[in-house]
């Protein structure tokens, strides 16, 4: 569905992202794990057109390339981003924010069935749908800025860290929606500090290091990997690993 | 009775204020152009109404109906073939309000000098529908009952349009924040040109309406500027509600100071309320608050 390859972009000499391949398939949930700073955000504002990518790479989604494209013709081909630090509009309310997920032309067949599914997936909006969304707490916050990205009848929704800054039931109750919106159709692709939480989830996983593929593979043998045991999951403290020393 | 004497009339002038002050609402608050040249499309939009009354015995509300349209293909084509490209040259946000400023404050110059060229310093005024009639126990003239209704109505209209249709709150959600409006798909570079478009129908409209009943001059403009600038900070930047409910407010205090105190004063006293408003909220009326 998404087939990324050669995409480069640098932020003035600093180059941010270096030749950079990534596939997603329909229905897939993709994880994709670096350090902070290795790119990640970047790579999800390249693919959103938020950013330029260098000239050369080839972001085609769905058969044909979309490298060139603006934001909102991208929103229109059905990829939506919810971005770092969630992009909610703070001063309108709930039911507005999700009104304005319906903007793009794509998504206003259906715009009602749509609204009672996300608000089937986020029950607690639905009392909440009058309050401007800047009064509400950081996991209400993702709860809007997912449903409003749903609402654009996406075929990839890409989600920037929708745990960071969540208490660990909230993030639960995310995680947990991500798997009924795949189970919709909708295909996944995430940058998440919670990797174990996300490699529960994903079915595949790409490491990114310093703007650079460095490997990718199924998540369920990513889990059991001693490297990203290391690198991402946080057992190198452990007495076992201490002690084998 | 005095507390409608001065009432009716602050009314009346708030209601311009407000009218005018949405317009510019629109232009710096969504298409974040700080066009100087504000009060001067207001001022040829008086001319236009004055020349048409004169000179070919239109009314000035046809003069309305016609200005609004023209006066937003004119705001629109400047948008579009110099302020677009200035904004997409400039490299950030600083930048781009040093270039819009540059810009509107040359527009200035010209709409000025093309209307001190046809009409000379003096004030002009015309007389319509200048009949006296008496509103709770307060005496004034049609014109400006009419002049009222209308702002009312425009007013109104606009309100409901950007706070209850999917296009207003879209237009809104680009004043909040430009960044997300692209990633729920809206064209955010063609949304601020219909914003600033409109809102310089909206000033043309305020133009027509002042004129029936103040006397106006070639070189007034920069007053109106002014004037519609602070309701929209006194309102809170992009704040709809916000720049309606100040722009009435100082039509009152306006009037309540020209009427109980001295009429040379009201300059001070619109600059009273706006630092008033400002210490006590500093972002403004209606802004959210600062965090
Ligand atoms: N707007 C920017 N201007 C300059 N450098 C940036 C900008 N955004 C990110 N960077 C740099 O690019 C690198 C990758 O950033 P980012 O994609 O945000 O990383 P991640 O999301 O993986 O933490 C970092 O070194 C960061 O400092
Ligand atoms: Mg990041």
């Amino acid at each position: 569905m998404l087939e990324i390859s050669g995409l480069s972009h640098a932020y003035g000499k600093h180059q941010a992202l270096a030749d950079v391949t990534l596939n997603v398939a329909p229905r897939e949930i993709i994880a994709i794990l670096g350090a902070n700073g290795a790119g990640k955000s970047t790579l999800l504002k390249a693919i959103a057109g938020l950013i330029r990518p260098r000239a050369g790479a080839v972001i085609r989604f769905d058969g044909s390339d979309i490298a060139q494209l603006l934001p909102h013709q991208i929103v229109e081909r059905g990829i939506a981003l919810v971005p770092e630090g969630r992009g909610v509009f703070g001063d309108l309310t709930v039911a507005e924010n999700l009104q304005l997920g319906a903007y793009p032309a794509r998504a206003r067949d259906g715009e009602d069935a749509r609204l009672a599914h996300v608000l089937a997936l986020f029950p607690r909006l639905t009392e909440r749908m009058g309050q401007a969304v800047r009064t509400m707490s950081g996991g209400e916050q993702q709860m809007v800025a997912i449903g409003r990205a749903l609402m654009s009848r996406p075929q990839l929704l890409m989600l920037d860290e929708p745990s960071l800054g969540l208490s660990p039931l909230l993030s639960r109750e995310v995680f947990r929606a991500l798997k009924t919106i795949r189970g919709d159709g909708v295909g996944i692709l995430m940058v998440e500090q919670n990797a174990r939480a996300s490699l529960d989830i994903a079915d595949r996983v790409y490491l990114i290091e310093q703007g650079r593929n460095a490997g990718d593979g199924a998540a369920s043998e990513m889990k059991s990997n001693a490297d990203i045991q290391r690198a991402y999951l946080g057992q190198s403290r452990e007495p076992a690993t201490s002690k084998s020393k | 009775m005095l507390l409608f004497d001065i009432l009716l009339p602050g009314l009346v002038l708030g209601g311009m204020y407000a009218l005018i002050a949405l317009g510019l609402t629109l232009q710096y608050g969504v298409a974040r152009i700080m066009n100087l040249s504000y009060g001067e499309s207001l001022v040829a939009a008086a001319f236009g109404t004055l020349s048409l009354y004169s000179g070919l015995k239109l009314s000035p509300l046809l003069a309305l109906v016609l200005a609004i349209p023209a006066a937003a293909l004119l705001n629109w084509l400047l948008y579009r073939l110099l302020l677009q490209r200035l904004i997409r040259r400039s490299k950030d946000r600083g930048a781009q309000e040093v270039d819009s400023i540059l810009v509107t404050f040359g527009v200035l110059f010209v709409i000025q000098g093309v209307m001190l060229v046809a009409f000379g310093g003096q004030y002009y005024s015309y007389s319509y529908l200048s009949i006296p009639v008496t509103v709770l126990g307060s005496t004034l003239a049609v014109n400006r009952l009419v002049a009222l209704a209308f702002a009312a109505l425009i007013g109104t209209a606009v309100y409901l349009a950007l706070t209850r249709t999917r296009l207003g709150t879209a237009v809104r959600a680009v004043a909040v924040d430009p960044n997300a409006a692209q990633l729920v798909g809206i064209d955010v570079g063609q949304l601020a040109g219909l914003a600033f478009a409109f809102g310089g129908g909206l000033v043309a409209a305020g133009g027509v309406l002042v004129s029936m009943f103040l006397t106006f001059n070639a070189s007034m403009g920069v007053v109106f500027t002014m004037k519609a600038l602070v309701v929209v900070i006194m309102g809170g930047v992009g704040n709809v509600m916000g720049a309606l409910v100040a722009g009435l407010l100082l039509g009152v205090v306006e009037t309540a100071v020209a009427r109980l105190v001295d009429p040379g004063l009201t300059l001070a006293a619109t600059f009273a309320l706006f630092l008033a408003v400002l210490l006590i909220r500093p972002t403004g009326l209606f802004g959210k608050a600062a965090s």
